[in-house]
């Protein structure tokens, strides 16, 4: 099917293209800028990018204060709430700002990546059974909750120590598993204390639960190598049987987020700061409203990486019993990385406080945070497609740093509205469609396979592409649905 | 639009509504049931009759904080009680506090889940026959 957006045929006034794939709007576009806004895109993706408010959003970014360099527009940008999604900004400590809205309501959303030794064509007869296994043994639905049940003291430990915790202490996972996860799974600043009553309760039954909305597991076949070096060094092979999980923080993040907003809300006037969107509701980094928030959101955030890494133990086990105990059944983790977060990192000697609203860190070779079995290819990124479509693996450039703060794109990005995909996609039809083309679908409802609709996002292809001609990140391999479960 | 109505209207990502009521409670209680259609599809049931009746009081910066305050209230809710919320009665609603009484119940599957509500773009505006709103969920 083909998008429906409409594209003009007038050029956007004011951005002037200053790279490869990658434009600048002048500060002059608005009084109130403190910095330029950067956008990384070919022509026919900013050209889409108009037809929303998602520039409108990126250049609100660059009002924040403290903000350094510029505020970025990854290639799947488009209209949130406050940060556009796809939204980069970096503020220079200790008193620039922290914006829970920069973050996102789902605190440490993100993607991890398993791979296993088999290869898909050994395991066609399995696979139906496989994705039914995982679809029982992983709890979707409304009140189903987690099989973990944690004590105040155990959700306390998940909070402050992440997946070390999960692995060592409650005996999910292996310490390999440790090395490929950013930050290893544990952000040190995080302070369970911070946490509300409110965010617990709504969290504490959720960990190893996968969620609604976009979040989705799904088994994948190694299609195509772009970068055989990198690749070998990810462990990744043509023909590959592959998991993706992508899932965040659950309840326990979104009131964390919530009751931030809320709270800096009632600063604004004491910190002397005007905003042009309440949403974008942010305190001094420094100040204690800011000290609360960046606690209390390393702590969702590593509850965030310990859901995955809970949700990784179901799959091995469901892969242990459908394939047998045998070596090349086991998934191993490639790695794991957040697409909501805020993480102080340093540029040009300054410290900053990274946002990433739907963006990816993507670190190039080299970099002291990447396991060492990554050094030389730089550290893996994870484009998940829409449902049905390709998903990607590329490694980040050492460019990266100064071109996008170190930060690629995190999706297709949306180009339809949820109302407007089931107006033009029927469910039923579109499971059908999937299956027609080999796609096992495990989703009990067709309304929201319907709004995950391919036709709901812009091409993924084209979105990489443009990631990969800025110089941030090189395609290293394209993955391929085998089989889908959604919440 | 009619007074005490909601219409769904289009957002790239998210889900946005608007809302119109003749009175504030109204305003308020007619937000309550956009987001329960949100959560369960048009039409809702009711909840059962037995369904306990929880009661919500709230206070906030303002009655734009207090739209959002509600929202995220019934949201929470939903996560930490496994309910969706179809009985609404606003009793009260000054500019900065809330009385209500709801009743709730669990649904087999859930629509869509919705993780907040937003200042995004949020007035409440007062006009010659009540009031109105646009509201962003994120979804």
């Amino acid at each position: 099917m083909e998008p429906t957006v409409e594209v003009p045929q007038q050029p956007t006034p004011l951005l002037r293209q200053i790279g490869p794939a990658l434009h600048e709007l002048d500060m002059s576009f608005r009084a109130d800028m403190r910095v330029p806004a950067r956008i990384v895109a070919d022509e026919e993706l900013l050209q889409r990018m108009t037809q929303d408010r998602s520039i409108v959003q990126l250049v609100n970014v660059t009002t924040l204060p403290g903000i350094q360099g510029f505020a970025i527009g990854m290639p799947d940008m488009h209209e949130g709430y406050g940060f556009p999604v796809g939204g980069v900004a970096g503020t220079l400590l200790p008193d620039g700002v922290i914006s829970p809205g920069g973050i996102g309501f789902d605190i440490n959303c993100g993607v991890r990546l398993l791979s296993t030794g088999l290869r898909h064509e050994d395991l066609k007869e399995v696979l139906p059974a496989l994705a039914h296994d995982l679809a029982r043994s992983i709890p979707t639905g409304f009140g189903r909750h987690g099989r973990l049940s944690l004590s105040a003291a155990e959700l306390d430990r998940v909070l402050d120590e992440g997946v070390p915790y999960v692995v060592e202490v409650l005996g999910l996972g292996s310490r390999e598993d440790l090395a490929h996860i950013e930050a290893g799974g544990h952000l040190p600043g995080a302070d369970a204390g911070r946490v509300t009553v409110r965010a617990r309760e709504r969290g504490h039954d959720q960990l190893g639960t996968l969620g609604g909305g976009n979040h989705f597991i799904e088994v994948q076949r190694v299609e195509h190598i772009h970068d055989a070096e990198a690749a070998t060094a990810f462990g990744l092979f043509e023909g590959q049987l592959t998991v993706l999980i992508h899932t965040g923080s659950r309840g326990l993040g979104h009131q964390v987020c919530t009751d931030a907003v809320r709270k800096m809300d009632q600063v604004l006037a004491r910190e002397g700061i005007r905003l042009v969107d309440r949403q974008l509701a942010c305190a001094p980094f420094s100040s204690p409203e800011g000290q609360d928030y960046f606690a209390a959101m390393c702590a969702a955030a590593n509850f965030a990486w310990s859901n995955r890494q809970v949700l990784t133990h179901r799959v091995r086990e469901v892969f242990g019993r459908r394939l047998g105990e045998r070596a090349e059944a086991w998934p191993r983790v490639v790695y794991d990385v957040a697409h909501n977060i805020a993480k102080v990192e340093t540029y040009g000697g300054q410290q900053l406080c990274v946002h990433r609203k739907g963006a990816t860190r993507a670190f190039g070779p080299g970099d002291p945070e990447l396991p060492s079995a990554y050094a030389e290819a730089g550290q893996p990124v994870f484009i998940p497609g829409s449902m049905g479509t390709a998903s990607f693996v590329l490694a980040g450039q050492g460019e990266s740093r100064s071109i996008s703060l170190g930060s690629a794109c995190h999706g297709a990005g949306r180009q339809l509205s949820r109302a407007a995909a089931k107006r033009q996609v029927v469910g039923a039809e579109l499971r059908k469609a999937l299956n027609a083309r080999g796609i096992i679908v495990e989703c009990p409802s067709n309304a929201e396979l319907a709004e995950e609709a391919p036709t709901a996002y812009k091409d993924v292809d084209r979105v990489v592409d443009a990631v990969e001609t800025a110089g941030i990140a090189r395609k290293v391999a394209r993955l391929v649905p085998l089989a889908v479960l959604k919440g | 639009m009619q007074p005490g109505t909601y219409q769904f209207e289009p957002h790239t990502a998210e889900v946005q509504f608007r809302v119109e009521g003749t009175s504030l409670p109204e305003l308020f209680e007619e937000s309550g049931y956009a987001l329960a259609e949100l959560m369960l599809g048009e039409s809702p049931p009711e909840p059962p009759r037995d369904a306990e009746e929880e009661q919500v009081t709230l206070e906030s910066a303002d009655t734009e904080a207090l739209l959002v305050d509600w929202l995220n209230e019934l949201i929470s809710r939903a996560d930490t009680k496994k309910r969706v919320y179809t009985h609404i009665v606003v009793d009260d609603v000054s500019e900065r506090k809330l009385r209500a009484r709801i009743r709730g119940f669990t649904p087999e599957v859930l629509k869509t889940a919705v993780k907040a509500a937003t200042f995004h773009g949020l007035e409440i505006r007062e006009h010659e026959e009540g009031f109105n709103a646009t509201v962003v969920l994120d979804v």
